[in-house]
């Protein structure tokens, strides 16, 4: 509780643009974020929220939505389920927030969003592609922006089959529901072009228990290791490969975290590849990531763009839209609603396009690749180092 | 009710009594001021003496069966109730007591242990209180004393559970902070054996420990000791694994007789993980990893360990049941007991009750009965008093005062009793009299007989306002009638100067007759008169025989006839200036008149003046006038009027008669006068068709004729009245219907004296 009041003040505290929230007599729309502000996982959840609070001020200083502020409340659940719970209770019941937005994981993510489903609350881009948050029917609530896993799963296999002709392809994935998450899709992408997985092997999670696994790969002679899992692991496997010169396609699951595990890695990254489910950061002929860096800087003039905080930025974008769309008087159905009915939303070059059993606006997974100085190149094919 | 009639009757005995009483109601003494009588202040301090009486009569009943009631409430209240309540305490707290064993044998927190064991003491000091209380009120000896042996045996074993469950508690408690460390122990051994046998398992296979390192060849790194190692870190896994789950089963396990064989094998594993461990080579020992299996071992085996309070925690489970069940026995009989007791007092409470609830009906009833008897006694006396012998009559008098103020004074005031005199003693009917007396004999009566005085003095005032008032209309009316009388006096002036042209016109036919006779002389002596002259003329042609003889009679015949013609020229002449002497004399002088004279010369005229009219008629006159008649002072004019008014009428009336009558009427005027003392008296007699009765008192009022319209303004009469009267006269009536009638005129032989000094009331 002591430690949860002291966040909260934190949170308070650094939030850059509490001056204009401050004018009392203006109307606010409170969004609420359950996320990692700590722990291993907090690289993502610091980012997402950046990227919300960079599309909620830019829409403020522009005089907000229909006159309404907006506003997010952020509370630190450290990517554990249990907090995550408390966390979505206290923002729904306590706070009052209009929707739930920038939740990050897979297990956090499957404890609160049947408490937002329950209360009719929207929840709105999860920070992670499991599968069973696009079941629209059951979730009518979740608005997902990212692709999902399976589609990032069918990328991968799309771009070493085809562009790399490889077959020997193998996962290593964290031993939780989100490995297993990651498992599932691989396996199907794999089975759609006639193949099977040649090895599977996990490590424990909150461990770098990697190096049997590694061994597996390695007497598997797998061609290509997709991975599901955290960065630090991830990393300490792809070093240790690299020190037994057994040097497969290395394929990162957008959940990665790509700065830190290209951090991690060090010269050892090289061509490495991590998929992603948003544009390059750094891609400035899209609109959308011009504005989403001028939107960065103006609440942060030192931050570097980031897929996690471009993703954070898109997911306040599509909350922003979707509060437009409703019109004035939007209530969570009616926000809902204009969303589905919107059909092609263009934010900037980037579509989405909700429907009546679709919940997820965007299908592009984007491909990048680290390159030699350990910076994230976008490549459209992938191609032998 | 019963206070009521005695007052009345008291009353009646009074009055029905007086004679036999030193001092009668009603002192009787003529014209005495002092008179006993029952006023409307006494009536109504009557009223409300019956009131306080019968208010006096509810209070003391009321009063007698509150405190009926009150008697058997305080019975109830004091005794039986408390006893009751206390009863049903006793049975209530006795049931938190019994229950409170239960609840602590299952009671699963320290606070709600604290929570029962508080309740549960606090019932029980309380419960013996309210035997105590029970004791010392009644004589349920016997029950209390088994109550309370019961309660003490419980309280035993509560006390016993209550120790025991305590522990359990503690033991609870701490084996919760045991699961808790256990799960995290675990999964500190798991993570550090994970890691620490992939990395052996890898270096067995590449040679590896370090990033940096340089690969140890096979020999080196597949050695005996590499691969005991291996095994050592296998072995330290399996068995923290299997004690975890032994001791998850031993927190879980109900049954106490299971616990020693998992006890045994957790003795086992625990010594097999520490054997293990203890032969790992240095560099696998981990102070991490080895206090966390010690721990592991010391949660487990401890003397405060999981296992040990494990098997407390049952021992006590056991003991607190078979505590419980002889709890469960006591409390059974000690609620046997308690609901006897319930039963005993309850039946005393509801004797209580019900005597009570008699005591209650009974007030209940009574007042009932004095609230009905009271409100008939109010009816009556109200009835009697208040609406008969006083409302109705104020109301009578309101209503008499307001018709008074709405004017109508006329209805007398009804006054009550006015007429019942003061009873004498001994009279008859002396008692009903004086029974009269008193009822009528108050202030409403004598309100209404000042009202009555007030209405007469009133309608007197009333009726001499209204002859002020008709005076002053009749002033108003008055001030018309001279109005309308100065009109008529224009209209009558007018009417008379019509008159007066009809009169004349009425003449001209007579005058035309006087006149036309001489006229007809002249006519026929002056023709006499051309053919002498004519002769005369022949003769004097004959020139030779002049006859101057012949001429000279002829001239005499011519003087003659010449003669004639100027006698008859001065008749006419005289009638001419007779007439004008009558209507160009100074209008209204009064000269001395030859009346016989004027008389008949207006008989000629009116007679002439109809015949010129109506030449059929024909009337026989005679004269029988005084040949003494003076002249009187009159003025002729007027007087003339008269004789022609009255002529006038009885030619025409007999005229009439005649066109009725016919045949062998003949009509006859006679006129005649007489000298008297001094007065001169003119009658003028027709016989014509009279005046009937009811026309005769009127003929002298203006305006009225029998003539037919038209041929008559009706004021022919009036006018001779008035005429007659300014010159002092008078004139009579004598007439027979079918037979004649008589005009009598008197006139005084001397003129009144206005006569010199008034000049008449014609005015042209």
């Amino acid at each position: 509780m002591m430690i949860r009041m002291i966040l909260l003040l934190v949170v308070v505290m650094v939030m850059p643009w509490a001056p204009a929230w401050a004018e009392a007599d203006q109307q606010t729309i409170v969004f609420g974020q359950s996320a990692a502000l700590t722990g291993p996982a907090r690289e993502l959840g610091i980012g997402m929220r950046l990227g919300l609070l960079a599309a909620f001020s830019e829409v403020n200083r522009e005089g907000g939505v229909h006159d309404y502020r907006l506003r997010l409340e952020s509370l630190d659940d450290r990517y554990e389920p249990e907090a995550a719970i408390a966390n979505t209770l206290a923002l729904i019941e306590q706070h009052k927030v209009f929707a739930l937005i920038g939740a990050v994981g897979t297990p956090t993510s499957k404890s609160a969003e049947p408490i937002a489903t329950e209360a009719g609350v929207p929840y709105i881009a999860p920070f992670t592609g499991a599968e069973f948050l696009r079941d629209a029917k059951q979730r009518p609530n979740v608005v997902n922006v990212r692709a999902s896993y399976y589609q990032e799963t069918e990328e991968m296999v799309v771009r070493l089959h085809d562009d790399l002709g490889i077959d020997r392809i193998s996962i290593f994935y964290q031993n939780d529901s989100f490995g297993q998450a990651g498992l599932n899709g691989l396996r199907r992408a794999v089975n759609r072009h006639g193949l099977n997985l040649i090895e599977e092997v996990y490590y424990t999670r909150n461990t770098e228990a990697v190096k049997i696994a590694l061994l597996d790969l390695r007497r598997a002679n797998a061609e290509a290791v997709v991975i599901v899992g955290a960065y630090k692991p991830a990393a300490t496997m792809i070093r240790w490969a690299r020190r037994l010169n057994f040097n497969p396609y290395f394929i990162n699951i957008s959940f990665i975290g790509s700065k830190a595990l290209a951090k991690a890695l060090g010269p050892d990254g090289t061509g490495v590849y991590v998929t992603q489910v948003v544009p390059f950061p750094r891609d400035t002929t899209l609109p959308i990531v011009s504005q989403y860096q001028e939107a960065l800087k103006a609440i942060d003039a030192h931050s570097k763009p980031s897929f996690v905080s471009l993703e954070g930025y898109l997911a306040g974008r599509i909350a922003i839209e979707g509060l437009k769309l409703a019109g004035p008087a939007a209530t969570r159905e009616s926000f809902l609603q204009a969303l589905i009915q919107a059909g092609d939303i263009d934010l900037g070059g980037f579509h989405l396009r909700y429907g009546v059993d679709d919940n997820q606006g965007s299908d592009r997974v984007y491909l990048t690749r680290i390159d030699r100085r350990g910076r994230f190149q976008p490549v459209d094919k992938m191609s032998a180092p | 009710m019963n206070e009521s009639p005695s007052t009345e009757s008291q009353d009646v005995t009074e009055s029905n009594a007086p004679a036999t009483q030193a001092k009668p109601l009603i002192i009787e003494e003529p014209g005495s001021e002092r008179t006993f009588r029952v006023g409307v202040g006494s009536r109504l301090y009557f009223m409300l003496f019956g009131a306080v009486v019968l208010m006096g009569g509810a209070t003391v009943l009321a009063y007698y069966s509150f405190n009926e009631t009150l008697r058997h409430e305080i019975r109830l209240s004091e005794y039986s109730m408390p006893n009751l309540i206390n009863s049903v305490d006793v049975a209530r707290k006795s049931a938190i007591v019994v229950n409170g064993a239960f609840r602590l044998v299952s009671v699963s927190s320290k606070d709600e242990h604290t929570a029962v064991v508080e309740a549960t003491a606090r019932e029980i000091a309380s419960l013996e209180n309210i035997i105590l209380e029970l004791e010392a009120r009644s004589a349920f000896g016997e029950q209390t004393r088994l109550i309370r042996s019961h309660l003490e045996e419980l309280g035993t074993h509560l006390d016993v559970i209550k120790q025991s469950s305590a522990r359990r508690l503690d033991i609870a408690r701490a084996l919760t902070v045991f699961i808790e460390e256990l799960g995290e122990t675990s999964r500190r051994v798991e993570r550090l054996l994970v890691q620490a046998i992939d990395d052996q398992a890898f270096y067995l296979v590449s040679g590896l420990r370090e990033l940096d390192d340089k690969a140890r060849p096979i020999n080196k790194r597949a050695s005996e000791d590499e691969l005991t190692a291996y095994r050592n870190l296998i072995t330290v896994n399996q068995s923290a694994n299997l004690a975890v789950l032994l001791l998850d089963e031993v927190l879980v396990l109900a049954d106490r007789q299971f616990l020693t064989p998992l006890e045994e094998r957790f003795d086992s594993a625990v010594r097999n993980f520490m054997h293990a461990y203890a032969n790992l080579p240095d560099s696998m020992q981990d102070d991490r990893l080895e206090e966390n299996l010690t721990r592991l071992g010391e949660i487990g085996e401890g003397p405060e360990g999981v296992l040990v309070l494990r098997q407390e925690a049952l021992l006590r489970l056991e003991q607190e049941q078979d505590t419980l069940t002889k709890a469960r026995t006591t409390s059974e009989a000690l609620v046997s007991e308690v609901n006897n007791l319930v039963a005993q007092i309850n039946e005393e409470a509801i004797q209580s009750s019900a005597a009570a609830r008699a005591a209650a009906q009974t007030g209940i009833l009574l007042l009932i009965l004095l609230n009905v008897s009271g409100t008939v006694g109010a009816f009556v006396l109200g009835s009697l008093f208040v609406r008969r012998y006083l409302v109705r009559r104020l109301v009578g008098l309101a209503s008499t005062m307001r018709e008074m103020a709405s004017g109508d004074l006329e209805v007398p005031v009804q006054v009550e009793g006015h007429d019942i005199v003061k009873p004498v003693k001994g009279s008859a009917h002396y008692l009903t009299r004086n029974m009269k007396y008193l009822i009528w004999n108050d202030e409403v009566t004598d309100m209404a007989r000042a009202l009555e005085v007030f209405r007469r003095y009133a309608y007197e005032v009333q009726r001499l306002n209204l002859v002020e008032k008709l005076a002053k209309e009749l002033d108003a009316k008055n001030e018309n009638l001279e109005q309308a009388l100065e009109n008529l006096k224009a209209a009558q002036e007018q009417v008379i100067a019509e008159q007066k042209l009809a009169s004349l016109g009425q003449l001209t036919a007579g005058v035309a007759h006087e006149i036309k006779n001489p006229l007809n002389f002249v006519s026929n002596f002056a023709n006499v008169s051309i053919e002498l002259a004519d002769e005369i003329e022949e003769l004097m042609k004959q020139d030779e025989n002049l006859d101057l003889e012949e001429i000279k009679s002829i001239l005499d015949e011519m003087r003659t006839s010449l003669g004639k013609i100027k006698e008859h020229g001065n008749r006419a002449d005289n009638i001419v200036r007779s007439m004008l002497e009558h209507s160009r004399s100074k209008e209204g002088e009064w000269r001395k008149t030859n009346l016989n004279a004027l008389l008949k010369q207006y008989v000629d005229l009116s007679y002439h003046a109809l015949r010129a009219e109506d030449n059929s008629f024909n009337a026989e006159m005679k004269e029988n006038l005084d040949q003494n008649m003076e002249e009187i002072t009159v003025v002729p004019q007027d007087i003339c009027r008269v004789f022609l008014n009255l002529v006038t009428n009885a030619f025409q009336a007999m005229n009439e008669k005649l066109k009725k009558v016919g045949g062998d009427y003949l009509p006859e005027l006679t006129i005649s006068s007489r000298l008297l003392e001094d007065h001169v008296e003119f009658c003028i007699r027709d016989n014509g068709p009279g005046i009937p009765d009811e026309v005769r008192d009127k003929i002298f009022e203006p305006f009225v004729t029998t003539k037919e319209p038209g041929k008559g303004t009706g004021l022919g009469l009036s006018l001779t009245t008035d005429i007659l009267l300014r010159h002092g006269g008078s004139i009579h009536v004598d007439t027979e219907v079918g037979n004649f009638t008589e005009m009598r005129v008197l006139l005084p032989l001397e003129p009144p004296a206005e006569a010199h000094s008034s000049t008449g009331i014609e005015t042209e």
